[in-house]
């Protein structure tokens, strides 16, 4: 097997242990170097709003904002920065749609999602005609196989993608989404998981329904930020 | 889109337009994919794939293989255009007023016979032997004709050079250039000067096809550049390859008959190429490591500097380049020069200093630009056999001496440790083009 990546060739490693415990073997997709090339985020060095990274644990700037404009936050997470390694990734996954890129961060975004312990774990969908385009929700191939409600869909077609949106342009966008069984929801906790947080506002918009919908709790993930 | 963007090529068209705007005659909606059992194929670069890699949601399927083209997925239709040939041409076609050697004259006429009868023929020319100027003839008349062409090489800077070249040439032609590194808009002219993986977006489009230093990097040997250029030509076009040093599978074209072939063995001076002098050096890897190169090497390398000659000494790996440096430093105490590899940031200034005589010599991994020439050099390989070197590089950096009409010889030395297969072949590709420029001189 070779890097997802880079194309070069992945060492084969097994250990006594593996052989022994017959468990199914986690086998790296990329190599070390491509690996080493993404900016891993301590949650414990971050926003405890929007999971950037910073020393201090206290909510940022823009945290700050949206605890005003909502007298709530979000409280989200992140694995890696958006760096360059992240940028490009995302270009080859999303936008040239190499799908067989989604296997990338499965394991440890699996790994995050058991680890955060929601009722109701719910992915950010895509439009329609993304959907007809890409052939694929790109959040759904990060998760992979693990358990998902996908209880949101979009409202309508919507014109212009986000990624060719300004940031003020991205803040004032309307309520996008329809969530289709506000009655599941009810007293459960929630995981939101998309692939970027970028200004947090898709985010806060699904978060608005779920929160209308009398939620217990409501986390969220995502896998740059 | 202007209709003339679909002319002769295979337009990717996304699943939301092609359900929307039923494309009218003489638009022609094709498939992008077809699937035999577990493997599905991709109609643009002919390739296969394991249905399980290539799968998308919803028993749709993509090509992983020629992505970075744009991606081909089943949700995808090609809108196509047979080629109409609307051109206007407008005399003269040909404004380049040079002269060729009578020998490029009489290579010059059997190109532009094979492209008048649309054949597939190879010219094999040693370097140096200008080529370029010798195709400028058959695209004369083939652009006179009314013909659509492509001028296409597997290597960027190739097309790069050769672009403004036939440019001025060509100046009453419509000329465009297209390769991945710049996203440049397409528009439809006469002239293509494209890489070989441009190629891919045509669909019988050119009635003659030219393909420049077909056996460089990176599709030497390599099926994918025959189905391109076969996809690209029209089914009654002709074809050329044009190359310096053929691999074994045009050879093999050659053998079978599928190919014509047609040689320029002398520089466009006149003169043979410079002999490969092989010199054997068992034991000079782990001499290297002691700190000496091997005597008959440094003794060469002396006698060059003293007759007033430079020189370039290619090493086989970019980390060889820290262990003869200094080694040469202590040898050649009295001689200024520097060492250069491919992703060396300052390469260009490097050559640069070698071009303008700030350097006695270059310590290189690399063949450095095409088109970078000094005059009156000597060339010389230490650890030629090492895999690095395939045998068309070898004939490449022999190539690079003997240039000038000033100096049109010079003394090109390969030091190695044992007898290989490519430098066998690289010596006896030299020694077979030079029997054919004596028997022409003779
Ligand atoms: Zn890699
Ligand atoms: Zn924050
Ligand atoms: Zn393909």
């Amino acid at each position: 097997m070779n890097c997802l990546l880079c194309n070069a060739r992945l060492p084969v490693r097994l250990n006594l242990g593996d052989l022994l415990m017959l468990r199914p073997l986690e086998r790296p997709v990329i190599c070390e170097q491509c690996r080493a090339g993404f900016d891993r985020i301590n949650p414990d060095h971050a926003c405890p709003g929007c999971g950037r990274p910073q020393e201090h644990p206290h909510l940022c700037c823009e945290c700050e904002q949206w605890q005003h404009q909502y007298g709530w936050h979000l409280n989200h997470q992140a694995l890696y920065t958006y760096n360059d390694a992240m940028k490009e990734y995302m270009q080859r996954y999303k936008f040239l749609g190499d799908y067989r890129l989604r296997q990338v961060f499965t394991v440890e975004l699996q790994q995050r999602i058991r680890q955060l312990q929601a009722d109701l774990v719910v992915p950010i969908p895509v439009t329609t005609t993304t959907m007809a385009t890409r052939g694929f929700n790109q959040v759904l191939g990060l998760i992979g196989d693990a358990t998902v409600a996908p209880l949101l869909r979009h409202r309508a077609v919507d014109k212009t993608a986000q990624s060719h949106k300004s940031r003020r342009q991205r803040l004032q966008t309307p309520q996008p989404f329809i969530l289709s069984d506000s009655a599941v929801v009810h007293g459960k906790r929630i995981l939101l998981v998309d692939d970027i947080y970028t200004t947090g506002r898709t985010l806060y918009h699904a978060a608005i329904l779920f929160k209308k919908a009398q939620c217990s709790e409501i986390v969220s993930l995502s896998v740059a930020r | 889109m202007d209709l003339s963007e679909y002319y002769g090529r295979r337009v990717l068209i996304d699943q939301p337009e092609w359900r929307r705007a039923k494309p009218a005659p003489p638009i022609e909606v094709l498939p992008t994919m077809t699937r035999h059992g577990q493997m599905i194929r991709c109609l643009r670069c002919g390739q296969e794939t394991a249905c399980r890699v290539a799968a998308l949601p919803n028993d749709e399927f993509y090509c992983p293989r020629c992505i970075n083209l744009g991606r081909v997925a089943t949700l995808n239709k090609f809108y196509h255009v047979p080629e109409p040939n609307q051109f206007t041409v407008t005399s003269p076609v040909l404004t380049w007023t040079g002269q060729l050697s009578p020998l490029q004259e009489e290579a010059a006429t059997t190109v532009d016979a094979g492209m008048t009868a649309h054949r597939h023929q190879l010219l094999w020319a040693v370097t140096g032997a200008g080529k370029t100027e010798m195709m400028f003839r058959g695209i004369a008349h083939a652009l006179a004709r009314g013909e659509r062409l492509a001028v296409a090489s597997p290597r960027v800077d190739v097309c790069l050079e050769l672009y403004p070249r036939l440019q001025a040439a060509f100046q009453n032609t419509s000329l465009v250039l297209l390769h991945g590194r710049q996203e440049l808009p397409y528009h439809y002219a006469q002239l293509t000067v494209c890489t070989t993986h441009q190629l891919l977006r045509f669909y019988h489009a050119f009635d003659n096809l030219i393909i420049d230093e077909v056996d460089a990097f990176p599709f030497a040997a390599n099926d994918a550049l025959l189905f391109a250029s076969r996809q690209a030509v029209k089914k009654a076009g002709g074809c050329l390859y044009l190359t310096a040093t053929p691999g074994p599978a045009l050879l093999r074209q050659v053998r079978r008959g599928h190919l014509a072939v047609s040689y320029l063995p002398l520089r466009y001076h006149g003169h043979l190429l410079p002999r490969i002098h092989l010199h054997l050096a068992p034991g000079w890897r782990r001499g290297l490591q002691r700190g000496h190169l091997p005597a008959s090497l440094l003794s060469q390398l002396r006698r060059s500097l003293d007759n007033g000659y430079r020189f370039l000494l290619f090493v086989p790996h970019v980390a060889d380049l820290a262990v003869v440096g200094p080694i040469l430093q202590t040898a050649l105490p009295r001689h200024p020069f520097t060492t250069v590899h491919a992703a060396d940031p300052d390469r260009l200034t490097k050559v640069q200093g070698m071009r303008d005589g700030k350097y006695d010599f270059l310590v290189t991994t690399t063949i450095l630009e095409r088109g970078v020439t000094f005059p009156e050099i000597d060339v010389f390989v230490l650890g030629a056999d090492e895999p690095v070197f395939s045998s068309s590089a070898l004939v490449q950096i022999a190539g690079r001496a003997g240039r000038s009409l000033s100096r049109p010889t010079g003394t090109v030395g390969f030091w190695i440790a044992g007898q290989c297969r490519r430098v066998r072949s690289a010596v006896r590709q030299v020694n077979f083009m030079n029997r054919k420029g004596r028997a022409l001189k003779r």
